[in-house]
């Protein structure tokens, strides 16, 4: 079991704050992560192309898409964001 | 005065506090095909008329409240302005740029910048209606002493009880900061803030408590049918920009410290670290969940950043993200609520929160370290309320922390980790893992700035994400950056419409092939930069990403090209940095606290510090400085400066 946490419009368009999952890659989150929030948000806009384009970081430190998860990681995911 | 040039009043005037009389200052269409408007005309007027050896309260340090061509025009987020003088907090010449609607009001009295010299002999208001000066007794008004939300109220009232009726005007005020010259106070306009450098206290000096402006003249554009077309075709743009239409709006500029938290440039306990542990309650995502945000933004603006929120039954202005994360994590605070109202009292105090917090930080670390016995203590937050009181009024630990942590460091000791540049706080970007920034916040003309450093963070990590601790090719952008940045201030435009120079999937689709390339190339083409730096004039065309230079030329009239755009905004940056040198700004003085520049964020990985030295070597000859940081001849000569 993997500990996600969602920032940026990523989270404010599927009302996802965080949640647990079952998953082996970053990869395997994303139908998961992309059921849940349309099951929380029926109307959510969210595809799986905005999920792929998110930052991912894994217990702290850069990860990417095809990274490997274990049990009790924490899995970052943001929306990419820009200027300030 | 008449000027071919649309977007243009025509008009720009010198009034001297001292005596209360006005006179038309000489500015010609040469002027203005040169040094265009806001903050570059101001550094042509202070060129000018400084040598180099006014002090900032003095009757000599002139304060240049100057417009660009294209407010009024209809141009999307067009409607800033700049203030500029000699700064007391770092000595040199400052500009700081406000949004709100004072610049469109200066010129629909017909005027596109006013010149303030000398000082009022008491406490005073000033009037201006469609050009006449009006000066008013800010005692006698009950001005004086007030603060600044109550302050632009009375200020309202009284014109209103004066017109009979309600009129639409702009407003500047300063706080009891201002007043009482705290060296970084602000002067606020409505909500927006030019909050840098201590302008308000050069106000608080001059005895000018506010300033209102009316008037019913009309900006003419020099070509109505194409302009109106165009900017309908940039609003577009930019509402479906996926940063300016979509970002900006729904996260503000607060959106970023979670970004900031994963890049591991967040300012964390006086800049101690780059990540805060407890970030997630002190970020944006936070404040829109909890505060019941309302979007504000400034005439004729696409983006409305700016927000309202609710705290304790109140609603007050939603802070940004240099707020939130230097009264946050860079004093160890992840109390949300405080930082909401931490945020509207500076404002009402006229206090900027940038110097604020940071000179506050480097307080508690004295405190921690043994070399000042202050009782500040980092996590500690009872009594700042009190404590920010007390630095507007002056009063006992506040006095000194009034002065800025440049000069208490040089006072107490501890100067590396004053976290400045040229006496200017840095903003909340660590840049021990964005070397680029690094470079930026020491280079830049005005001190310590993010965004008159370039921005360059924008590359390494927030939109794009080429490495960040490599030095290559960082200075080139560098100079880009800042010259765009400088045309766009300009002209009268919100640096913000620049971030949609990127197109959007560059932003939205990190993992693609083609960002993935730029990210990977950019390092590589410095030689490139180098050559359109060089040669900007070579690039006779219109970007389609960069909707600017097309407005310039509906608008104003100007025959304006990206190449002609970038050479305004060198001029104009090489112009700043020529009259600081002037004031003793060498090499030696574009430098960054030790504690950035020698010790590694990550002790185990010696890249995560500013290669500051060698990035500079390449930056001063870039711009065709020398080595020491001064501009050569022959480089003011290119520019037409000399």
């Amino acid at each position: 079991m993997v500990h996600i946490k969602l920032f940026g419009l990523l989270r404010l368009d599927t009302g996802l704050k965080e949640l647990d999952a079952e998953a082996s890659t970053v990869a395997q989150l994303y139908p998961i992560l992309l059921a849940e929030a349309r099951r929380v948000k029926p109307a959510t806009k969210v595809t799986a192309k905005d999920i792929d384009g998110c930052t991912v970081m894994i217990n702290g430190k850069q990860g990417r898409k095809s990274s490997r998860l274990k049990d009790g990681d924490q899995v970052l995911l943001m929306s990419p964001v820009c200027g300030g | 005065m008449a000027t071919k040039y649309g977007g243009y009043m025509g008009k720009v005037v010198l009034l001297d506090l001292s005596t209360r009389t006005a006179e038309d200052y000489p500015w010609t269409d040469e002027d203005r095909e040169k040094y265009i408007g806001g903050k570059i005309m101001a550094a042509k007027v202070l060129s000018d008329h400084l040598t180099g050896k006014e002090q900032p309260f003095s009757e000599e340090n002139w304060i240049v409240i100057s417009t660009g061509p294209l407010t009024g025009t209809g141009a999307p987020s067009s409607s800033r302005f700049d203030l500029s003088c000699l700064s007391p907090q770092t000595g040199i010449l400052t500009s700081s740029n406000c949004g709100g609607s004072f610049g469109y009001y200066l010129k629909k009295a017909g005027i596109d910048a006013l010149i303030l010299k000398g000082r009022c002999e008491k406490h005073t208001w000033l009037e201006i209606d469609n050009g006449r000066f009006i000066f008013h007794d800010a005692d006698a008004d009950g001005l004086w002493g007030l603060r600044t939300t109550e302050g632009q109220e009375k200020l309202e009232s009284l014109l209103t009880a004066k017109w009979g009726a309600r009129r639409a005007f702009g407003k500047l005020m300063i706080g009891p900061g201002g007043e009482n010259l705290v060296l970084y106070s602000a002067v606020l306009s409505g909500e927006r803030a030019a909050g840098r450098a201590g302008v308000g206290a050069v106000f608080g000096w001059k005895n000018l408590k506010a300033v209102s402006v009316t008037g019913n003249h009309e900006v003419k554009v020099y070509d109505p049918v194409k302009n109106e077309k165009w900017n309908r075709k940039w609003f577009k743009y930019l509402r479906k920009h996926p940063l300016t239409g979509n970002q900006l709006p729904r996260l503000g500029t607060a959106g970023l410290v979670s970004a900031m938290q994963m890049r591991g440039i967040l300012a964390t306990k006086n800049y101690s670290a780059g990540r805060y542990e407890k970030f997630e309650f002190v970020n944006g995502e936070t404040l829109a969940e909890e505060h019941n945000i309302v979007n504000k933004g400034c005439l004729t603006c696409p983006i409305k950043c700016a927000r309202t929120v609710e705290v304790q039954g109140r609603k007050v202005k939603g802070p940004e993200l240099e707020t939130l994360v230097l009264l946050g994590g860079g004093i160890c605070n992840h109390d949300l609520e405080k930082i909401l109202l931490w945020n509207a009292e500076l404002d009402e105090l006229g206090l900027d929160t940038i110097s604020c917090a940071s000179t506050i930080a480097y307080a508690m670390e004295a405190n921690e370290k043994g070399l000042w016995d202050n009782g500040l203590v980092f996590g500690k937050t009872e009594g700042i309320t009190e404590l920010f009181d007390d630095i507007a009024h002056r009063r006992g630990i506040g006095a000194e922390l009034a002065e800025g942590s440049r000069r208490l460091s040089k006072k107490y000791g501890g100067e590396d980790f004053a976290i400045q540049s040229k006496g200017l706080e840095l903003a909340a970007y660590e840049p021990r893992r964005a070397v680029g920034q690094g470079l930026g916040y020491a280079v830049s003309n005005r001190g310590g700035c993010h965004l008159n450093g370039g921005y360059l963070v924008i590359l390494e990590g927030l939109g794009l994400n080429t490495n960040p601790l490599t030095p290559h090719a960082k200075a080139d952008f560098t100079m880009l950056f800042q010259d765009l940045m400088e045309m766009i201030s300009a002209t009268g435009q919100c640096l913000f419409t620049s971030y949609a120079f990127f197109p959007g999937f560059l932003i939205t689709r990190p993992g693609g092939i083609v960002t993935r390339i730029a990210n990977a190339a950019i390092p590589f083409i410095g030689w490139a930069l180098r050559f359109m730096n060089k040669f900007p004039l070579a690039l006779e065309l219109h970007l389609p990403v960069f909707h600017q230079t097309k407005g310039m030329c509906y608008a104003v009239g100007m025959k304006m090209t990206f190449g002609k755009y970038i050479r305004c905004g060198e001029r104009g940056y090489t112009l700043d940095r020529w009259v600081s040198t002037r004031f003793g700004i060498r090499a030696k003085d574009d430098s960054l606290p030790k504690r950035l520049t020698d010790v590694p964020q990550d002790p185990s990985d010696p890249k995560t510090r500013v290669p500051l030295e060698q990035m500079k070597k390449t930056y001063y000859r870039a711009r065709g400085w020398t080595q020491d940081g001064v501009p050569t001849e022959r480089t003011l000569k290119k520019l037409g400066i000399l």
